[in-house]
């Protein structure tokens, strides 16, 4: 029997304030934390808040058979811990369920894997205890960063014990009749993988409120109705909606009718036989003769290209990148937790988001960037990194 | 088409302008230029131009051929026709007004208090009555104007014919001497009114620009469409410095207008935290002792350069050696220098308040005032490398869309909404 997989992705940076040249050396604070506290406030209000009640009550409304997942990024959780403490307990409210799985992943939503294996596994075992510490709750799978994955991200993980990781399936590496709605085993490890259906995930990320798609509006019995054609006709064993949490009440606003929709859809989808799981439990169901996930270079779930454009390709972003882990020798031979916190903060994917000319005109780039365009994304993280260059020494 | 000044007698960007865009409408339409002289420079393949003289009228010779198809009529002239106060000849000519207005009191047409003098507004008026004269009787189907110079021959010749009139509009009276003036005497700012009020549809040089003939001018946004301004390819080089210094550059009439102030006080600020620069400040204007005065108060002298007007070649010099090209100007209709210095690889900074920021998006911008954005921009661009390889490339793919056939079509559009 099939099972529908939903995850969602929680995350918050710490934006950078404004901060020009002429701080550079005399202002050792980066941090926008009005602008970071208002955010989160906001967001909580909007998403966070309501739609844990929403999960909490559908959990315990379907006795059990409501499962979902979350990965919450370790910068998101700090400042949950700092200015929401209300949030982070409905969290652990979550957790106390049983129903509800929670990812690690790097603490500073970092593209570390890509520069340096070292800072990746600090920061992934910095996740997994903070998660352990605030959440009370113990990670067996894993989600890098955007889904940024390959074979040889499969293998660092498998040798840190995960059951399963989570990655975009990515039309080109789709070969031989694979589907994102099988069970995969990753290449070279007995670890798990679960694709990504983005058709699926993006008719509520992207296209639910849009209404020239032919879909709209969107309920949850249509929905479910595409799930069970999925699980039964076309024998898949999971459907993988992995999606921003956010787009609850946050990207897609509650007057477009989100919340109903979710509430609606574990009643529709277990009223049409299907039921739900999660990462781990997926795995540990794995089929004996599951197709391999072949991924020889670098995919995410960014973008239409799927790759790491969004982040590294521009000369900014090459640059910025650079010379943020050139950092790493110096900043963990001083050992100071300050330093390795600030250093750390840097290295959040979103700075590198920011400063991407390619997808400048994106809509949902620019949704997210707190810059009027790319080039002041990059001048403002360039000062930030020039004065910690110069106290790192 | 009215027009008035032409390559290669250059002051602003309205005869370059003026160039690159008759040379692309000509092959969709014929057209016949009529400027206030004439060159043997002029003369283009399939372009009528009319270069006109007071002074010698007798020899006009309207069907004179000069080859095939074209007509054109030649006539001798010392005919000084800046449209602004300023170029190389512009000390002298204030001079020569200024005892104009001594010696005759009684002959300014539009009042002294003119920035331009009595001089301009006579040749205005004359070039008028000879373009009446000339063309009333020709065969035509649209009258396109340039600016305040041709707008009373335009006025005059749309009475006479009865034909329909474009404005093309390059540059406006309260962007050059700022908006905050009286302008209740000033005639230049009448005659933009009074031409684009009669004109059956204006077309200002950008959106920046339109938004200006709104507000100041009080006219009709629907009749108004937007056609910019274009580069065409040519070759660029780069020229190693001797030293590590980096070089910024400032080129333009040293006028209210340009913001020269906005340039010094940015660079002061600059200067306070790096040291390895030096700014070239090109051009000439009314302006530029004061200018001088202010670097020699801050004393940065050793940090300016002040090179006077540059001919054409020596700002290619120039723009090839330049790391930074920065006009924070005032009020700037478009800013075709912008595009020369994309043109050569440097990075530009633009103030807001310029119709160029609307075409280069990949350029660094901000208010014209605000010297404390412009400063972190000089120091990014002098210290971070992948700024300026990221706004270069991406210059690069906006120049490659903005051709004066581009513009061309568009005027063509225009044309096609006369009834």
């Amino acid at each position: 029997m099939g099972a529908v997989c939903l995850y969602f992705q929680v995350h918050q940076p710490y934006r950078l304030k404004e901060y020009s040249f002429f701080r550079i050396g005399a202002d050792h604070n980066y941090g926008a934390t009005q602008q970071n506290y208002a955010i989160l406030q906001r967001v909580a209000d909007l998403c966070y808040l309501p739609a844990n009640e929403m999960m909490l009550r559908l959990i315990d409304r379907h006795e059990g058979k409501f499962k979902i997942c979350y990965s919450i990024s370790g910068s998101a959780l700090e400042q949950m811990a700092t200015f929401r403490p209300d949030v982070l307990e409905s969290f652990r409210a979550l957790a106390k369920t049983g129903c509800v799985e929670f990812l690690n992943e790097t603490q500073y939503h970092s593209l570390a894997y890509l520069f340096s294996p070292q800072e990746f596994e600090r920061q992934v075992l910095m996740h997994k205890r903070r998660v352990k510490e605030l959440l009370g709750y113990t990670c067996t799978a894993f989600r890098n960063t955007e889904l940024i994955y390959d074979n040889s991200i499969a293998q660092t993980l498998a040798t840190m014990g995960y059951e399963a990781v989570l990655v975009e399936g990515v039309d080109r590496f789709m070969k031989n009749d694979l589907s994102p709605n099988h069970i995969h085993k990753t290449v070279g490890t007995d670890m798990a993988c679960l694709l990504r259906n983005y058709r699926m995930s993006d008719d509520i990320a992207f296209r639910f409120a849009d209404k020239n798609w032919g879909g709209w509006p969107l309920t949850a019995d249509t929905y479910s109705g595409w799930i069970e054609a999925i699980l039964t006709q076309e024998g898949g064993n999971t459907v993988n909606v992995f999606l921003d949490y956010e787009t609850f009440g946050e990207h897609r606003k509650k007057d477009t009718g989100i919340f109903e929709f979710i509430e609606a859809l574990p009643k529709a989808v277990l009223a049409a036989g299907q039921r739900f799981a999660t990462p781990t439990e997926l795995a540990r169901q794995r089929p004996a003769d599951a197709p391999e996930y072949d991924v020889p270079t670098t995919t995410s779930w960014a973008d239409a290209d799927r790759d790491l454009g969004a982040w590294t390709q521009d000369h900014m972003q090459k640059d910025a990148l650079n010379r943020v882990y050139a950092l790493e020798q110096k900043v963990k031979a001083i050992a100071d937790a300050n330093f390795l916190e600030v250093w750390g903060r840097l290295q959040t994917s979103d700075h590198f988001y920011y400063m991407s000319t390619r997808y400048w005109k994106d809509p949902v780039h620019q949704a997210f960037s707190p810059y009027k365009n790319p080039y002041d994304a990059y001048i403002n993280y360039m000062n930030v990194l020039t004065d910690f260059e110069g106290l790192v020494g | 088409m009215l027009g008035w000044e032409y390559p290669p007698f250059l002051t602003g960007g309205l005869g370059t302008a003026c160039h690159g865009l008759v040379n692309a409408l000509k092959k969709y339409v014929p057209v016949t230029l009529i400027l206030p002289t004439f060159s043997e420079a002029f003369v283009e393949e399939r372009l009528k131009i009319i270069g006109l003289s007071d002074a010698e009228l007798e020899y006009l010779d309207r069907n004179r051929p000069v080859y095939e198809g074209v007509k054109t009529i030649v006539v001798h002239s010392d005919f000084d026709f800046d449209p602004y106060p300023v170029g190389p000849k512009f000390e002298a000519s204030l001079r020569a007004e200024r005892e104009l207005l001594v010696a005759d009191k009684g002959s300014p047409l539009f009042g002294s208090q003119d920035p331009y003098g009595p001089q301009i507004l006579q040749k205005v008026e004359r070039y008028r009555d000879m373009v009446a004269e000339l063309v009333a009787t020709e065969d035509f189907d649209v009258i396109h104007a340039h600016d305040w110079i041709t707008v009373p021959a335009a006025l005059r010749l749309k009475e006479l014919t009865g034909k329909p009139l474009v404005l093309h509009v390059h540059s406006l009276e309260t962007d050059r001497i700022g908006e905050f003036q009286d302008f209740t005497n000033n005639a230049v700012y009448e005659l933009e009114r009074l031409g684009m009020e009669a004109a059956d549809r204006v077309v200002p040089v950008s959106e920046y620009t339109k938004k200006v003939a709104v507000k100041n001018y009080g006219i009709d946004p629907a009749k108004m469409m937007p056609v910019y301004n274009a580069i065409n390819p040519a070759e660029t080089f780069r020229i190693e410095k001797p030293t590590d210094e980096k070089l910024v550059v400032f080129l333009g009439r040293i006028t209210y207008q340009k913001g020269p102030e906005f340039m010094i006080e940015s660079a002061t600020k600059l200067l306070s935290k790096y040291k390895k620069v030096k700014f070239a400040v090109a051009g000439t204007g009314d302006k530029l002792d004061h200018l001088k005065a202010m670097v020699a108060q801050r004393g940065l002298k050793d940090k300016f350069v002040f090179t006077g007007f540059l001919p054409t070649p020596s700002v290619k010099q120039l723009l090839a050696q330049a790391d930074v090209y920065f006009m924070p100007s005032v009020s700037e209709p478009f800013g075709l220098s912008a595009l020369e210095a994309a043109q050569f690889d440097v990075p530009v900074i633009v103030s807001t308040q310029s119709g160029v920021s609307e075409v280069l998006p990949n350029t660094l911008q901000a208010d014209f005032w605000d010297t404390d954005r412009f400063a972190n921009f000089l120091f990014a661009l002098l210290n971070y490398e992948g700024l300026r390889k990221d706004l270069v490339e991406n210059t690069k793919k906006d120049l490659s869309i903005l051709t004066w056939d581009e513009s061309a079509q568009d005027v063509l559009e225009v044309y096609g909404q006369l009834a």
